[in-house]
C-alpha cells in the first residue's frame, strides 16, 4: 500500500515539473549579473573635498558648536570693541573738560 | 551650481550673521551699560584705579581749575576780540595788532602752563607709578596734537623746523 503510494508521488512530482513553465530570461541576463557582483564588490568611490566638507557641515553636533562658538566669539569681540568705545569717549570727554579747544 | 557648493554657501552666510549679529549686540549693550552714570572724571577712575578718597581729592581740585581755567578763556576772547579790531579791514598788521597778538600768544601760553600744572598737581594726588603714567598721557594727548600737526606740516612741504 506504502509503496504504491510513493510510486504515485514520483509520477506527480515529474508531472507536475513537467507542467511548470519555465520563463525565458531577458537578454545579456548573465552578464548583466555579473556586472551587478562585481560593482557591488568594487570599493566605494571616494567623494570630493566640498562634499566631506559639507556632510562634516550638516552635522547636528558640529553645526551646534560652530554656532556657538561664532556667537561666543562675536560676542566676546564686540564686548572688547564697546568697552573700548567708551574708554576712548571718557578720555576725550575728560580732555575736553579741562583743556580747552585753543590750546589742543 | 552644484547642491553642496550652495549648502556650503548657506553655511557660510550664516555663520557670518550668527557673528556680526552677536558682534553687535554685543557692542551695543556694552556701550549703553558702561556710559551710564558717568561724568567727566569717569575715565580718571577706571583707568588710574583710584579710590574714593583719591577721586574726592582730583574733583576738588578739578573744580577749582575749572573756575581758573573759565577765568582765563574769557581773557583769551577778549584779547581775541581786541586783535581782530586792532586787525580790522586793513591789508597790514599794524604794530597796535603786533602787539595784541603778542598779548594773544602769552595768554594762551599761561593758560597751557596753567593747564599742565594742574596735571601736576592731579598726578601729585594719585599713586606715584598713575601719577607719572597721567601725567604722561595727558602731556601725550594735550601737547602732542601740536607735534603732530608740526611734523605733518614740514612734511607735506618739504620745511624742517630747526630748533
Amino acid at each position: 500500500m506504502k509503496e504504491n503510494m510513493n510510486s504515485n508521488d514520483a509520477k506527480l512530482s515529474a508531472l507536475l515539473r513537467g507542467s511548470r513553465l519555465s520563463p525565458s530570461l531577458p537578454p545579456r541576463f548573465q552578464e548583466n549579473v555579473w556586472r551587478r557582483i562585481e560593482d557591488a564588490e568594487a570599493p566605494v568611490k571616494s567623494e570630493s573635498w566640498l562634499e566631506a566638507l559639507v556632510i562634516l557641515i550638516l552635522r547636528p553636533r558640529f553645526a551646534f558648536a560652530t554656532a556657538v562658538l561664532l556667537l561666543f566669539a562675536g560676542a566676546l569681540l564686540g564686548a572688547h570693541e564697546g568697552s573700548q568705545a567708551v574708554r576712548h569717549d571718557a578720555q576725550a570727554r575728560y580732555v575736553a573738560s579741562i583743556a580747552p579747544d585753543s590750546l589742543r | 551650481m552644484n547642491r553642496p557648493l550652495l549648502i556650503l554657501l548657506g553655511a557660510l552666510a550664516l555663520g557670518a550673521a550668527i557673528f556680526t549679529g552677536s558682534y553687535f549686540v554685543s557692542q551695543r549693550t556694552c556701550e549703553m551699560c558702561l556710559t551710564v552714570h558717568q561724568d567727566d572724571l569717569s575715565w580718571l577712575r577706571t583707568e588710574f584705579h583710584l579710590s574714593d578718597a583719591e577721586m574726592a581729592h582730583i574733583r576738588e581740585l578739578h573744580e577749582g581749575y575749572l573756575l581758573q581755567c573759565a577765568d582765563m578763556c574769557a581773557k583769551i576772547a577778549v584779547k581775541k576780540g581786541e586783535v581782530e579790531s586792532a586787525l580790522g579791514n586793513g591789508t597790514n598788521i599794524t604794530a597796535e595788532a603786533q602787539t595784541k597778538l603778542n598779548e594773544l600768544a602769552a595768554l594762551r601760553a599761561q593758560c597751557q602752563a596753567q593747564m599742565l600744572r594742574h596735571f601736576v598737581t592731579v598726578s601729585q594726588a594719585m599713586p606715584p607709578e598713575q601719577g607719572q603714567r597721567y601725567l604722561a598721557e595727558m602731556k601725550k594727548l594735550t601737547l602732542g596734537l601740536h607735534e603732530q600737526i608740526e611734523q605733518s606740516m614740514s612734511g607735506e612741504t618739504g620745511h624742517e623746523h630747526h630748533h
